[in-house]
């Protein structure tokens, strides 16, 4: 196994942190149909990764394999430098918080966070002092008498990380145990998790749909679609380079321009011909895929378009185009317009304004003029 | 008028007169009352019961005239003190009671298995065939049933055949304590797999996959984990078997052969062998207060389970 020799030496060679989870070509195939296909990457110890994905696109499955529920049809998972292939969960040193959380109704909240100890026959005159401390940590000191229905959603996703953590496992595993809550308690937890996993540096795997959860919580994000892995990197990287068009349509609101390339040039830029008009951008995939003639798509995010109601107020921009407003929806922080171009063929262009205080609003059927330059659209193949 | 007419469809007016009639017959403040109407047909039965069980009381303390073949006008409790001191009811009371009890744990032991098999199967066809195979006996009638056994366990039967072929010389499988039980244990596996699946099902699965990964195999899972949560089930199949098979009379006459009886054999003998409706009654009754007790001690014991009523907690 070449690739986990690699990950086993990879810490050593620039000082990096040592390699906790390797998964190796990993598939999972059900009634013939991949959930997981060909998934391979690395997670550095102490490492915080969300694996983002839609509903369906395989992350709980992978998640699975990783904890021991269900062999991988085929591949490898090292955790610690130990292939676990056929390691049961209970010998993993993994702490698990389910989607359904999944704590034990007829235990009180101190007893769910003491099971793990005792399953693993720690020394029992220690127990009860650290699952204080791990209540404490939870930030549910004095409700460990409580049962599971006597504590609130929030409380009882508490009890599910103390007990996920207090063993002490070398990863952590969260399986969208966040998606029930309501907007203001889900964005209270996740920066409880973060918290909770910066102050112990426990290594962490998070799965989630939620976009803003990732960008939010995580050292580095993997985008699945389909069972594939589209796309590993940091929170910046992931939302201002997208590997390709299904990466950039699922994380932020992106306009997708159809075209065929006319010519690569220097510095990686592209144009393209979309309908009569000639369109500049970044080149987004490998430059054999955007030589002339080849279908390709330019992404332009809705927070990169400026719009204004006078051309000259958009001197300096490298394409100005005007359109006519079909809708605004104010949204607070923001008004959301959704315009159509004609010089683009008609397309409809949806456009953030941020600048809800400075400007007044443009009413629908209003004439606008909208602006970007080359380095705001990224030209994929397809 | 005639579009507000179209408009208000005939079925809508026909409903409005029963409506009307209805609210003649059953005036509005009577309203209140009706789920306690919807529950007279019950307490008519159970009242009967309790009026037969009257009856009995009366017969349990009399005694039969030997000569009258009628039951005596005083009362007494003579009936009460054969029925503890014979030896032959204190002999099948015994036998009974020890029965029930181990039919129930052998039930309770091999019905588990057979249920969490059949709710977490991932196979819809294993489970299918689990349902079918389970209430198949259902169709065939405990009496069938039991004649299957003899056919079976017989001297002449398959498995002495089985037997021989092997050089085992043929053995009385029948008409024995262990044929009885077995036979029970057999009719009631299908109540006890009924009562234990629900309570299966309502354990999700990531609580088994949780207690796995944190760190408890499959053996300590099912003990800190599934037994107290299916407990409830258990109770109620525990239950169910216990006092079906306390009372059973079908199995015990048939694979018995007459030299088993259960207390409810007794009970026949009494009613229609020797026509001693006072002691039969007294046995009928002393049944009962048995049956009563047992379910008590369980209930103070584990709880109502699946058979305890009352609002869901929160
Ligand atoms: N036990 C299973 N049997 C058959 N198909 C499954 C099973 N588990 C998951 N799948 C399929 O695998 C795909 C990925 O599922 P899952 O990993 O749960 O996705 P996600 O967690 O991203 O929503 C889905 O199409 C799902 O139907
Ligand atoms: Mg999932």
């Amino acid at each position: 196994m070449p690739d986990a020799a690699n990950a086993a030496t990879a810490r050593d060679g620039r000082g990096e942190a040592p390699i906790a989870v390797s998964v190796r070509h990993v598939n999972m195939v059900y009634n013939g149909q991949h959930a997981v296909k060909d998934a391979s990457f690395d997670l550095p110890k102490g490492n915080f990764l969300t694996i983002l994905g839609p509903s369906g696109s395989g992350k709980t499955t992978l998640l699975r394999m990783i904890a021991g529920f269900g062999a991988p049809t085929s591949g490898n998972i090292v955790i610690n430098g130990r292939a676990v292939g056929a390691v049961p969960p209970h010998r993993r040193s993994i702490g698990m918080v389910f989607q359904k959380l999944a704590l034990f109704p007829h235990m009180t909240a101190a007893e769910n966070v003491a099971f793990p100890l005792k399953m693993r026959r720690r020394d029992a005159r220690t127990i009860p002092d650290k699952v204080e401390r791990y209540l404490n940590l939870v930030r549910l000191g004095g409700l460990g008498d409580r049962r599971i229905h006597q504590l609130s959603g929030g409380q009882q996703q508490r009890v599910a990380i103390a007990r996920a953590l207090v063993f002490e496992p070398d990863l952590l595993l969260l399986d969208e145990p966040l998606a029930a809550l309501d907007r203001k308690l889900r964005e209270e937890m996740q920066l409880e998790f973060r918290r909770i996993q910066r102050e112990l540096g426990v290594t962490t795997i998070n799965v989630t749909h939620d976009q803003r959860e990732a960008l939010v919580v995580s050292d580095e994000i993997i985008v699945m679609d389909k069972g594939e892995i589209q796309q590993k990197a940091q929170p910046t990287e992931t939302y201002r380079q997208p590997n390709n068009p299904f990466v950039a349509n699922f994380i932020g609101v992106t306009n997708f321009l159809q075209g065929k390339a006319l010519s690569f040039e220097a510095e990686g830029e592209v144009r393209f011909l979309h309908g009569d008009v000639v369109l500049r951008g970044r080149a987004g995939s490998a430059a054999a895929s955007l030589g002339n003639g080849r279908e390709v798509r330019g992404a332009l995010r809705a927070e990169q378009i400026r719009i204004a109601a006078e051309e000259a107020a958009l001197t300096g921009l490298d394409t100005v185009v005007s359109g006519e407003v079909e809708d605004a929806i104010f949204e607070g922080e923001r008004v959301v317009y959704e315009i159509s171009v004609p010089a683009l063929d008609g397309a409809i262009l949806r456009v953030f304004d941020h600048d809800v205080v400075g400007h007044t609003q443009f009413e629908a059927g209003r004439r606008v003029f909208l602006g970007w330059t080359v380095k705001d659209v990224l030209v994929f193949a397809g | 008028m005639k579009a507000a007419r179209t408009a208000y469809p005939i079925r809508w007016r026909v409903m409005d007169a029963l409506e009307a009639v209805a609210g003649i017959l059953w005036p509005r403040f009577f309203r209140a009352g009706t789920p306690y109407l919807m529950l007279a047909p019950a307490i008519l039965l159970v009242g009967l019961l309790v009026l037969g069980l009257w009856q009995m009381a009366d017969a349990s303390f009399r005694t039969l005239d030997t000569n009258t073949f009628l039951l005596s006008e005083d009362y007494s409790l003579a009936n009460y003190k054969r029925a503890v001191t014979e030896s032959l009811f204190i002999t099948v009371a015994g036998r009974s009671l020890v029965g029930s009890i181990i039919v129930t744990v052998l039930t309770l032991v091999i019905s588990f298995p057979y249920a969490y098999v059949m709710v977490r199967t991932p196979s819809a066809t294993l489970r299918k065939f689990l349902l079918i195979a389970l209430f198949l006996p259902f169709f065939i009638g405990q009496v069938v049933r039991a004649y299957g056994w003899l056919i079976i366990l017989g001297n002449q039967g398959m498995v002495n055949e089985a037997f021989g072929l092997i050089g085992i010389a043929p053995m009385r499988l029948l008409y024995n304590y262990p044929a009885v039980l077995f036979g029970l244990v057999q009719y009631m596996m299908p109540f006890a797999v009924l009562m234990l699946a629900p309570a299966l099902t309502a354990i999700p699965e990531e609580i088994e996959a949780a207690a796995g990964s944190l760190g408890a195999d499959w053996v300590r899972t099912f003990r800190h984990v599934v037994l107290p949560m299916a407990r409830p089930g258990f109770v109620g199949a525990g239950l169910v078997v216990l006092t079906l098979s306390l009372t059973d009379f079908a199995i015990p006459a048939m694979l018995g052969g007459g030299s088993q009886d259960f207390i409810a054999n007794a009970i026949y003998d009494q009613f229609f062998r020797t026509s001693d409706q006072g002691l039969g009654a007294t046995l009928a009754l002393l049944l009962v207060a048995v049956g009563s007790l047992l379910v008590g001690l369980v209930f103070t014991l584990f709880g109502a389970g699946t058979l305890a009523m009352g609002r869901v907690k929160a």
